[in-house]
C-alpha cells in the first residue's frame, strides 16, 4: 500500500503541475504540430526550455546525490512504433497525455472521451489483449550496455548519449543546453505577454512561453525526489498514473497505485483551479463526429504510449532530460507521428 | 457593441478542439473579400491567444477581442 505521505506528495506535484500546464496552455501535441501548420513557435520554445530546467535541474540533483538518474530502456523498435503511434494519436486526440488530462480539468468535454480511451488502451496494452505485441516488440529489439557510467543508478542498463561514447554526462548535458538557447535565441520573438499586473499574468492571463518553461522545469525536478521518496525513482509521467488508476477502480487492488496516479488526478484539479480562478472553466463539446475522432485519438495514445514505455511527458520531459537514448529515439518518432498525421488530416487541399 | 462594427460573417467555433478553431478561421478569412468584417466565437482558450497573432501575421486587422463570459471569446477581424 501506498504511504499518505506519498499520496499528498503526488497530489499537491499533480496540482501545480496542472495548474502551469493550464497557464502555460502546455501541450506538446501543438508544440510540435504547429512548426508545420501554423509556421508557430511559441510552445515549442516553452517545451525547449522545459528540457533544458530540467537537464540541468536533474544532473545538478544527481551530482549532489539527492537522486540517481533513471533513464528509461533503449528497445528501438518499440520506441520507434509506439512513438508513432502516439503522434498519430495526439492529433486525432486534440492533445498529448498531458494536454489531453490538463484539459479535462477546464471542462472540454472532448478531451475527457480522449482520456477514456486512453486509459482503456493503456491498460488493454500494458496487461490486457495486447500485451503481447509490446512484449515482443520491447524483448526483441532491447539494447542495453553494461557500464551505467556517473550519476545513473548502478543496477540501471539502458543507454544515454553519455555513457555510449563513455565522456561524463555534463559534457553532453552543456552540449545541449548551448544548442538549445541557440535556437531560443534564434526564434525568441513572439508569445510574449506583458500586459497587465504580475498577480493579474500570473492568474489572468497565459503565461509567456520561457515563464510556462521555467516553471514546468522546476516542477519536474522536485517531481523527482519526491517520486523517489515514495519508491519510484522517476520524474514526471502521466501514462502510469492512467493506467494504474484504472487498474485500481477495475481489479480493486490498490497495491497498483503509484505516486504517478496521485500526480494526474492532481494535474485535473490543479488545471480546473487554474482555469476557474482565470474565468477559462466551461463545460463544453464538439460534435459527435470530432468526438468519435477523440476517443480513437485516445485509443492510440495509450497504444503507443504503452509499447515506447512512455508519453510526450516520460519521454520528451523526464526521459530525454536524463539523456536516454529510447526517450530520444521515442520522442523523434512522436514528432514525425504528428507531422504525417497533421498534414493528411489539417493540411491537404 | 452599438452596432459600429457590423460583421460580414460570424464563425462560430465553440466546442472545437485544437487546432480546428485555428484552422477554421484561417480558412473562413481566406475566403472573404477585402473590408468584410469577420466575427468569430470561441471557447478554447489557447487558439483565443493564438489567432489576433496569426491573423495579424497574415496582415489583416484584430479590430478587438472580447471576453464574452466564462471560457467564451467574440474576435473581431477586419479583412485586408
Amino acid at each position: 500500500m501506498i504511504e499518505p505521505t506519498s499520496i499528498l506528495s503526488g497530489l499537491i506535484i499533480g496540482i501545480l503541475f496542472g495548474f502551469a500546464l493550464q497557464r502555460g496552455r502546455f501541450c506538446m501535441n501543438s508544440a510540435f504540430r504547429d512548426i508545420i501548420l501554423l509556421k508557430e513557435y511559441t510552445l515549442l520554445k516553452a517545451v525547449i526550455v522545459a528540457i533544458i530546467v530540467s537537464m540541468l535541474g536533474f544532473h545538478v540533483m544527481a551530482s549532489l546525490g539527492i537522486i540517481q538518474l533513471n533513464p528509461k530502456s533503449f528497445f528501438w523498435g518499440a520506441n520507434i512504433v509506439g512513438g508513432f503511434i502516439f503522434g498519430i494519436g495526439m492529433v486525432l486526440a486534440g492533445g498529448c497525455a498531458s494536454g489531453t488530462t490538463y484539459r479535462v480539468g477546464e471542462g472540454m468535454v472532448g478531451s475527457f472521451v480522449a482520456l477514456l480511451g486512453f486509459m482503456m488502451s493503456a491498460v488493454i496494452t500494458g496487461s490486457g489483449a495486447l500485451r503481447e505485441v509490446k512484449s515482443y516488440l520491447q524483448t526483441t529489439t532491447k539494447i542495453t550496455i553494461t557500464e551505467p557510467g556517473p550519476l545513473v543508478t548502478t543496477t540501471n542498463t539502458s543507454p544515454t548519449l553519455a555513457n555510449i561514447i563513455g565522456v561524463d554526462p555534463w559534457i553532453v548535458v552543456i552540449v545541449i543546453a548551448i544548442i538549445g538557447i541557440g535556437v531560443l535565441a534564434w526564434k525568441r520573438k513572439g508569445g510574449e505577454k506583458t500586459e497587465g499586473s504580475l498577480s493579474e499574468k500570473i492568474f489572468k492571463r497565459g503565461w509567456s512561453w520561457w515563464a510556462t518553461g521555467i516553471v514546468i522545469g522546476i516542477i519536474a525536478m522536485i517531481a523527482f525526489p519526491a517520486s523517489a521518496a515514495a519508491g519510484r525513482n522517476y520524474p514526471l509521467g502521466i501514462t502510469g498514473g492512467w493506467s494504474t488508476f484504472l487498474n485500481t477502480l477495475t481489479k480493486g487492488d490498490a497495491n497498483v497505485l503509484s505516486w504517478e496516479t496521485f500526480l494526474v488526478i492532481g494535474v485535473v484539479i490543479g488545471a480546473a483551479i487554474a482555469a476557474g480562478i482565470a474565468g477559462e472553466f466551461k463545460l463544453r463539446a464538439p460534435g459527435p463526429r470530432r468526438l468519435v475522432q477523440q476517443f480513437i485519438g485516445g485509443l492510440l495514445l495509450g497504444i503507443g504510449a504503452v509499447i515506447a514505455d512512455g508519453c510526450n511527458i516520460g519521454h520528451i520531459l523526464s526521459g530525454v532530460p536524463q539523456l536516454a537514448i529510447g526517450s530520444i529515439i521515442a520522442g523523434f518518432s512522436i514528432i514525425i507521428g504528428c507531422w504525417v498525421t497533421a498534414y493528411i488530416l489539417l493540411m491537404r487541399k | 457593441m452599438s452596432g459600429e462594427l457590423k460583421p460580414t460573417e460570424t464563425l462560430d467555433v465553440r466546442g472545437e478542439v485544437c487546432p480546428y478553431p485555428d484552422v477554421m478561421t484561417q480558412k473562413k478569412v481566406k475566403s472573404m473579400k477585402s473590408g468584410e468584417i469577420l466575427e468569430v466565437l470561441i471557447d478554447y482558450p489557447l487558439s483565443a491567444e493564438r489567432i489576433p497573432e496569426s491573423i495579424k501575421k497574415m496582415g489583416h486587422e484584430v479590430l478587438k477581442v472580447d471576453k464574452t463570459g466564462a471560457s467564451e471569446w467574440k474576435i473581431l477581424i477586419k479583412i485586408k
